[in-house]
């Protein structure tokens, strides 16, 4: 019979993880991947949501999680792919307390997003400050744009 | 079920019909949990972003409002990718008899807000001995 299989279906989870490993995997074959885009097909929203800003000698990315300890976030850069991956967990109530209202996420979470151009992992820094985790990416000289002169003859 | 994985929501924005605000910039309602125990309500606030320093708790008839301010980004640099906006948070809740006004306390760190609402003393259930004649 058929079932329809939501964004909440574990075995969802499952496909999701094993489409990312194919999606690595053949990233890494063909090289040719455009940059921060997920599978088209993916229709749920992926956590944390990421804004990702440029200048001249970095890239920038922040994602807001609240309530995260550093111990249970770990940032990952591969080549040109950075990984955030983490669990947020609820809140310790103890037993006898109940909820009117429950609309903060909780659960594991892991993201990966590919950079334009690769990134000394050396040269990458991460804060976390006020539930908001900032990692700051150096571009490889190479990448960095150097104005060229030009010189009238 | 922490093997859950967590499911991204856009960040609620208010609506500026509701006419209340003749503060510039926006507002978003923050995500919040309301734990019920027998001595206290716990209420928690997801506000990244808003240092403790920049919250704001108001309470009057009976209605406790609950405004976080973002501190200005301003650095430098375009956008290549952008799936959240930042802006101010603003959410109000009735307070009903139960919850002892005077003793309500907050604390605020790594962007989530707590608030600790203790119940009234009479509110609190307390078994009564039963002596025996």
């Amino acid at each position: 019979m058929f079932r329809l299989r939501t964004g909440r279906d574990p075995l969802w989870g499952e496909l999701d993880r094993l489409q990312r490993g194919m999606d690595q995997l053949f990233g890494a074959l063909s090289g040719s991947r455009r940059p921060f885009q997920e599978p088209f097909w993916r229709e749920a929203q992926l956590f944390p949501l990421i804004n990702v800003k440029e200048s001249d000698a970095s890239y920038t990315v922040t994602a807001e999680i609240p309530g995260m300890k550093t111990d249970d976030l770990e940032i990952k850069v591969e080549g040109d792919l950075l990984t955030l991956k983490g669990e947020r967990k609820p809140h310790e109530m103890g037993a006898g307390a109940s909820h009117h209202r429950r609309e903060r996420a909780t659960g594991t979470f892991q993201r990966s997003l590919t950079l334009p151009t690769r990134v000394n992992p050396e040269n990458v820094t991460a804060t976390y400050k006020d539930g908001v985790l900032t990692v700051t990416l150096k571009k490889e000289p190479a990448a960095v744009p150097k104005p060229i002169k030009i010189v009238s003859e | 079920m922490t093997d859950q994985e967590i499911q991204a929501a856009p960040k609620q924005e208010l609506s500026t019909e509701a006419g209340e605000f003749t503060h510039e910039g926006t507002y978003f309602s923050p995500a919040v949990d309301i734990f019920d125990t027998e001595r206290e309500l716990v209420l928690l606030a997801d506000m990244p972003g808003v240092s403790a320093g920049h919250v704001e708790i108001d309470l009057r008839d009976n209605v406790l409002s609950i405004i976080g301010k973002m501190a200005h980004e301003g650095e430098k640099g375009d956008f290549l990718l952008r799936e959240y906006r930042t802006g101010n948070y603003f959410r109000t809740f009735r307070i009903t008899e139960v919850v002892d006004q005077s003793k309500i306390t907050a604390a605020m760190s790594d962007g989530v807000l707590k608030l600790i609402l203790p119940k009234v003393e009479k509110a609190v259930p307390r078994k009564i001995p039963i002596a025996t004649e």
